[in-house]
């Protein structure tokens, strides 16, 4: 047993520096999606050519693409610790609350970081202009914590099924969309140069909150047999 | 029970083809109205209860909760697709496209995608207890989306979809002849689903 009691917050984060470093150490899932990401990318722009895409496809691709790279590698947190079989371990250790939380955020900043790889290459390939950058980062970064918060959950949920990655998807699907659409709504209007309105902003926040609660709700029965 | 059931589902079904006046703009295919809105409240209802169920699960652990739950999704699933073939078909033929995203088409889609995933998910498991914890969890993690598809969308956007029959308002713009045979269709459609809901969940009590 570990000597010193650790409260919430110091929990949360030695779960996520954990993730990280053994994430530092392979580099596996940062690769995997970022090239995930770039021939996805490429692959667009090469077949679109020298054409330009009206303002809402090119957004609408913007979030399929962070939506899909994030299904390429989020499912990690939780499906790594079971085929490894250190979710016993993890389960000893650590409370439901901080697993979740911890992995919440390791998956948080992994989008993050890939989101910052992303939107300079996807400016460079697609040609695109963005014109209210504050507004815009505040979308990407609440979209992010979107589907993080909604894959975080059913990465748990896919973690003991057969199949693990084609489900993955499937099941986070639905439960992202609220949020998937006004992401969409909210960037294509950036780059028709309009500003959002604050009502799709609020409503992505509320969203994400609303999401982390549930999950933090249910975690629990997930994560203690 | 099976008999009146029948009856009555017979009775409806008349009442529809013959009693009912064709409606202003709508004329004669107003009918397929009387079939739609029973299916899709059925498919919501179907939710709900199998979301509640799920909650019932979880506190009591008693695995008979989970197959109220499955068997509710089930036949949900099935409601759902009639509920949005039928509301497709009516869409072809009074705006001409069967399928546009209106907003209604998106909730109906986002609800059926949640049956779809639900029922992947249950098919994906193969111990009983486990499949029944995480499924319930899952159903009510699903259920998050209800707010949105039931006030916002329909609130925010355009819709082409003719106001729901309790509306906004709180009025009813309907002859009284229809609001009686939509009700009386309303109740059959649910007894449907529930002689068939009952019928499946006491064949799983006899194999268990």
């Amino acid at each position: 047993m570990p000597t010193i009691r650790l409260n919430l917050l110091n929990c949360i984060w030695a779960i996520m520096m954990k993730d990280g470093l053994c994430e530092f150490r392979t580099r596996y899932a940062v690769s995997a999606l970022f090239m995930f990401a770039l021939i996805s990318l490429a692959s667009i722009s090469m077949s679109i050519g020298a054409a330009s895409l009206p303002a809402d496809l090119t957004a609408a691709l913007l979030w399929v693409l962070l939506f899909f790279c994030a299904m390429a590698g989020l499912s990690r947190v939780f499906v790594q610790e079971e085929e490894s079989g250190t979710i016993i371990a993890l389960q000893i250790y650590g409370s439901g609350q901080a697993v979740l939380f911890g992995k919440l955020l390791f998956n948080i900043l992994m989008l993050l970081s890939l989101t910052m790889l992303i939107i300079p290459l996807f400016i460079i390939f697609l040609n695109v202009d963005i014109y209210h950058w504050p507004i815009f980062i505040v979308v990407l970064i609440l979209g992010d914590i979107g589907i993080a918060a909604a894959s975080t959950i059913t990465a748990a949920v896919v973690a003991k099924t057969q199949g693990k990655n084609a489900l993955f998807t499937v099941l986070t699907f639905p439960i992202l969309l609220p949020q998937f659409l006004s992401s969409i709504s909210a960037t294509a209007k950036i780059l028709m140069n309009v500003k959002p309105d604050i009502s799709d902003i609020l409503f992505m926040a509320v969203y994400n909150v609303v999401l982390m609660i549930a999950s933090s709700i249910v975690f629990d029965y997930l994560w203690y047999d | 029970m099976k008999l009146v059931l029948l009856l009555w589902i017979m009775g409806v079904i008349y009442a529809v083809l013959y009693i009912v006046p064709p409606a202003e703009g709508l004329g004669e295919l107003v009918r397929i109205a009387f079939f739609h809105i029973p299916v899709a409240w059925v498919s919501v209802l179907a939710f709900l209860l199998s979301a509640g169920w799920s909650i019932q699960y979880l506190r009591t652990r008693d695995i008979q909760y989970d197959w109220k739950s499955s068997a509710a999704a089930s036949l949900g699933l099935l409601f759902c697709l009639l509920a949005t073939i039928s509301g497709a078909i009516f869409a072809k033929l009074t705006w001409g496209a069967y399928w546009n995203w209106d907003p209604r088409q998106t909730s109906i889609f986002i609800l059926l995608l949640i049956y779809g995933a639900y029922l992947v998910l249950r098919s994906s498991i193969q111990e009983e207890k486990e499949r029944a914890r995480i499924s319930a969890v899952y159903a009510l993690l699903s259920f998050l989306t209800v707010p949105f598809l039931v006030f916002i969308i329909p609130r925010f956007y355009f819709s082409l979809h003719p106001e729901p029959v309790i509306n906004s308002g709180g009025k009813l713009e309907m002859d009284t002849i229809m609001i009686y045979v939509l009700l009386a269709a309303v109740g059959a459609c649910t007894a449907l689903f529930w002689q068939c809901f009952s019928y499946m969940v006491h064949n799983k009590q006899k194999s268990a």
